[in-house]
């Protein structure tokens, strides 16, 4: 049992103490059904309104930096303040406009021309303008502390509602980290601040349809701004975070209605609804969980995995229905053998036979990977080619106990094809530090959210050798997997130089047909992210059939346009 | 005076072991920061070498540094209260946090702690003097409780008081909703009420041992010549009870709390978690969990400093209670 925090896969350690009694604790909640009252504050009423959001943050400090992705308190992001546009990540459809109302790019792709939305204005009363866009844009290119997507542009507000971002060179690939990754801060509080790259930033003035009212450790409140653009939004008064240490204490709270909105996996999910009708649930899968492999020999990978043959065969060789089963909870979806999300990035996958990754265990074709790859069987079923035995290590974090168990369930499945893996855990640290050096023969991870949803974020990540490193070298930027093909490189160079769909299509037709091949990494399925709601004081959450926004409580922007859309239960 | 000063220097090595411990260990960890930080924010988005540059000029990282110059640095911010900036709540300094936090488990854990050493060696004493009552078949009873792993015991307690029956709180420090933080009495009030179940469940799953110990040792003491003395004079057996066999029966049961004392941060995880309360506790798992080292070294320097502190003030309380144990030079 554990509650994903924000969206890292480290928070699940911290609950493996308590994790057997929760268990038992969370069944007993389960089987009670029933007892939920608690609502002291009543619904239906709009001017007393309030919505509570249960993170999993720990000791809260107050900090409502938005250049501070990483350590900033959740809603400063999205609530507070708002980016110029909105990417949803959970579905297909095309960016929304918030801050700005159109863009365009010149041919060469070197600059971009933003229009900013008329008739908006600050929490504090100011009127927005295309001068705070341009100053948020020069803030980052003068402090390289905060510039995280590494954004070499310049920015100059035309006019009031235009504003002109130059680049060096072609830069289409910003698009997103711009558009819809950035917080517009306000110029007229932001130039008086002397370090933005130490600032908590107390008082936040922001265009989000929230605005800050009050701060404890223990919980913070915000409460709806009175200025906001969109017409009749927000409807709720009043949102209010706090922190509970468990998913058990999530759920608890949840059923008494002392919380409306919380993100955990809960393994008894199905009869804690059954139980309570007014709690509702949506499944956003979004991190394709993989077996990572350090797959080149050229730079300095050593073990059988730098042979194709043996990362195909376990792709075969694995039953990934039972994995969802013992490990997945059944909420896991389908992953594909490109590492896109089937559901929102079908168009983008070239080869339909590529869409999804097969269910159940293929051990024929497996083996006949492996005979033609010359790995023989020996009298212990093992197999090995030229003395070295194929043997495979493969790390996980202690305490990911649903890792764990994929982790076990694959050594049995890989035996049936004559593969000998060898499970170990490590703490996250070692686990991390071998990943990034490349110190490491199998591990197993997921692949990370792009900054939209075009594969090229996903792709540039983990396939460019630009992004990779010799072993014993960092990889930090992504490609841990030691992946390095010149013909991926290419298409990758031309479909980042590009924003025709059309040609970006081609390239990443490439990269599919050269990763499907060589399988750095391997995919099992799209890890489940459960979010979960009490419809009793507001609704208009996001559900399975409608994801009009990621709905995850750590998911930054997709908060706010969450928390917009809600209205009070009648 | 001389006791006094060779305790002192003890302590002064002690600490000076503890805090270079401190320093060191973390150090000898794989993976930085740095590496730390990019992977956590590739779960978010796209991580560039120039996400690397950033996070590196963010936090300062400078690796070049020899050890030696490093543990100086730290020595030297140790004696300015400086314990460095913690990474997961960047640029909140350590300081701060656990001064936001320590209150609240020194209230919760430590009043817990004193109740149940008060509690136990009272009902110690009497079920000792008072040997084959209703009081000394209780003894096996709390034993029990005390056997029961702590987790699972707080959390059925936590479930049946908190869901079926909703007598107390669920989860927190004191009620978020309808109080703010601050001398007025809905907010003390409600710091009481959210207290008690997680201070009972320390209380019943630790009172067993004091009871045990102070039990046993009252009936060896009883067995002692001049407590047989003291009757024969006929002094009052409140008097012999309290003076006589009780001052000398609870000396190892005072070691014992000096110890458990020093605990009182380090015993508060699983209390925390369970009760999702505010307290170092929670701060610890939170440090351990995001790989925040210099978070991690200020905790560890606050238990070992209440270790260290604690020992040193039952020592000097012990040579009160027990005359024998200073030293003759």
């Amino acid at each position: 049992m554990k509650l994903l925090p924000s969206g890292r896969r480290s928070g699940r350690r911290t609950l493996t103490l308590v994790a057997a009694g929760c268990a038992a604790a969370l069944t007993l909640a389960a089987c009670s059904g029933g007892s939920s009252s608690g609502d002291s504050t009543g619904g239906g009423d709009a001017k007393n309104s309030s919505v509570t959001i249960a993170g999993n943050n720990g000791a809260m400090t107050e900090n409502f930096n938005p250049f501070m992705a990483g350590t900033a308190l959740a809603g400063t992001l999205g609530v507070i303040y708002e980016p110029l546009y909105y990417y949803n990540l959970a579905s297909d459809q095309k960016p929304q406009p918030l801050l700005a109302t159109g863009f365009s790019w010149n041919d060469d792709g070197t600059q971009l021309t933003i229009t900013t939305r008329d008739g908006v204005k600050w929490s504090d009363g100011e009127p927005f303008s295309a001068n705070d866009v341009a100053y948020t844009f020069n803030l980052l290119h003068d402090t390289p502390a905060l510039n995280t997507s590494g954004l070499a542009a310049t920015a100059k507000a035309t006019d009031d509602h235009t504003v002109v971002l130059t680049f060096k060179g072609t830069s289409y690939m910003q698009e997103p980290s711009i558009l819809g990754n950035q917080a517009i801060v306000p110029e007229h509080v932001w130039k008086n601040i002397a370090d933005p790259t130490k600032d908590i930033n107390k008082n936040p003035v922001g265009t989000g349809p929230y605005m800050f009212k009050s701060f404890t450790p223990q919980s913070y409140v915000l409460e709806k701004n009175p200025n906001y653009w969109e017409a009749g939004k927000p409807v709720i008064q009043q949102v209010r975070y706090i922190s509970l240490d468990t998913a058990d204490a999530a759920s608890a709270a949840l059923t008494a209605g002392q919380a409306d909105w919380m993100s955990s996996f809960l393994p008894g999910l199905d009869q804690l609804l059954k139980g309570h009708q007014e709690l509702s649930y949506v499944n956003t899968p979004a991190l394709t969980t993989s077996v990572f492999t350090c797959s080149s020999t050229a730079l300095g990978c050593k073990g059988p995995q730098t042979d194709p043959a043996v990362r195909q065969a376990i792709y075969y060789a694995m039953d990934r229905t039972q994995l969802n089963k013992l490990a997945g909870g059944g909420f896991a979806g389908e992953a594909s053998p490109t590492l896109l999300l089937p559901d929102r990035d079908a168009s983008w996958i070239a080869d339909p036979a590529n869409v999804t990754t097969p269910q159940s265990a293929d051990t024929a074709k497996a083996d006949q990977i492996l005979d033609a790859a010359g790995w023989t069987k020996g009298s212990d079923g093992i197999r090995s080619k030229d003395g070295q035995k194929l043997s495979l290590t493969i790390q996980t974090v202690s305490g990911w106990s649903d890792y764990i168990s994929i982790n076990d369930t694959l050594k049995q499945q890989l035996k049936a094809v004559g593969i000998d893996l060898k499970p170990v855990q490590l703490a996250w640290n070692e686990w991390n530090a071998n990943e990034t050096n490349g110190t490491y023969q199998l591990s197993l991870d997921s692949i990370g959210l792009g900054a939209s949803s075009n594969p090229y974020f996903t792709y540039e990540g983990k396939y460019d050798s630009a992004n990779t490193a010799k072993v014993g070298e960092s990889a930090a930027a992504g490609n841990s997997g030691r992946y390095s093909n010149p013909t991926v490189d290419k298409a990758l160079a031309t479909a980042g130089a590009t924003n025709d769909e059309a040609v970006q299509k081609a390239q990443y037709a490439i990269v599919q047909q050269e990763v499907v091949k060589d399988m750095p990494y391997i995919p099992i399925y799209i890890n489940s992210a459960l979010t979960e709601f009490n419809n009793t004081r507001v609704t208009g959450w996001p559900t399975n059939d409608n994801k009009y926004a990621f709905a995850a409580t750590w998911k930054a922007w997709d908060n706010g346009i969450v928390l917009k859309n809600l209205t009070p239960a009648k | 005076m001389k006791t006094l000063a060779r305790r002192l220097g003890f302590y002064v090595v002690a600490l000076w072991a503890a805090v270079s411990l401190n320093f060191l260990i973390p150090r000898l960890m794989p993976g930085n920061p740095v590496d730390i930080m990019l992977s956590k924010l590739a779960q978010h988005g796209p991580v560039t070498p120039a996400t690397r540059q950033s996070i590196e000029l963010l936090l300062g990282a400078d690796s070049g540094e020899p050890l030696w110059k490093q543990y100086v640095e730290y020595l030297g911010q140790l004696l300015h209260g400086d314990l460095g900036i913690s990474v997961s709540q960047y640029p909140t300094p350590v300081t701060t946090v656990i001064a936001q936090t320590l209150p609240w488990t020194i209230g919760l854990v430590g009043l817990a702690t004193v109740v149940s050493f008060v509690l136990g060696v009272g009902l110690g004493t009497l079920a000792g003097w008072k040997r084959g009552s209703w009081l000394d078949s209780f003894i096996p009873v709390t034993t029990m409780f005390q056997s029961i792993p702590y987790f699972w015991l707080a959390l059925i307690l936590l479930y049946l008081f908190g869901s079926v029956w909703m007598i107390s709180p669920l989860n927190g420090g004191y009620d978020v909703y309808d109080t703010m933080p601050g001398w007025n009495l809905p907010f003390i009030g409600s710091v009481i009420s959210h207290g008690i179940l997680p201070a009972a469940t320390i209380v019943i799953s630790s009172v067993g041992g004091w009871m045990l110990g102070m039990r046993n040792m009252m009936v060896s003491t009883l067995a002692e010549d001049y407590i047989v003395t003291a009757e024969a004079k006929g002094l009052r057996p409140g008097r012999v009870m309290r003076t006589y066999a009780a001052r000398n029966a609870v000396l190892p049961s005072v070691a014992g709390f000096a110890i458990s004392l020093g605990f009182v941060v380090a015993g508060s995880i699983v209390t925390e978690s369970v009760f999702s309360y505010p307290g170092i506790g929670s701060a610890l798992m939170g440090a351990v969990g995001s790989n925040d080292y210099a978070l991690m070294q200020g905790i560890f320097l606050v238990i070992t400093l209440s270790v260290l502190g604690a020992n040193f003030v039952v020592d000097l309380l012990y040579a009160v209670i027990d005359p024998r144990t200073r030293q003759r030079g």
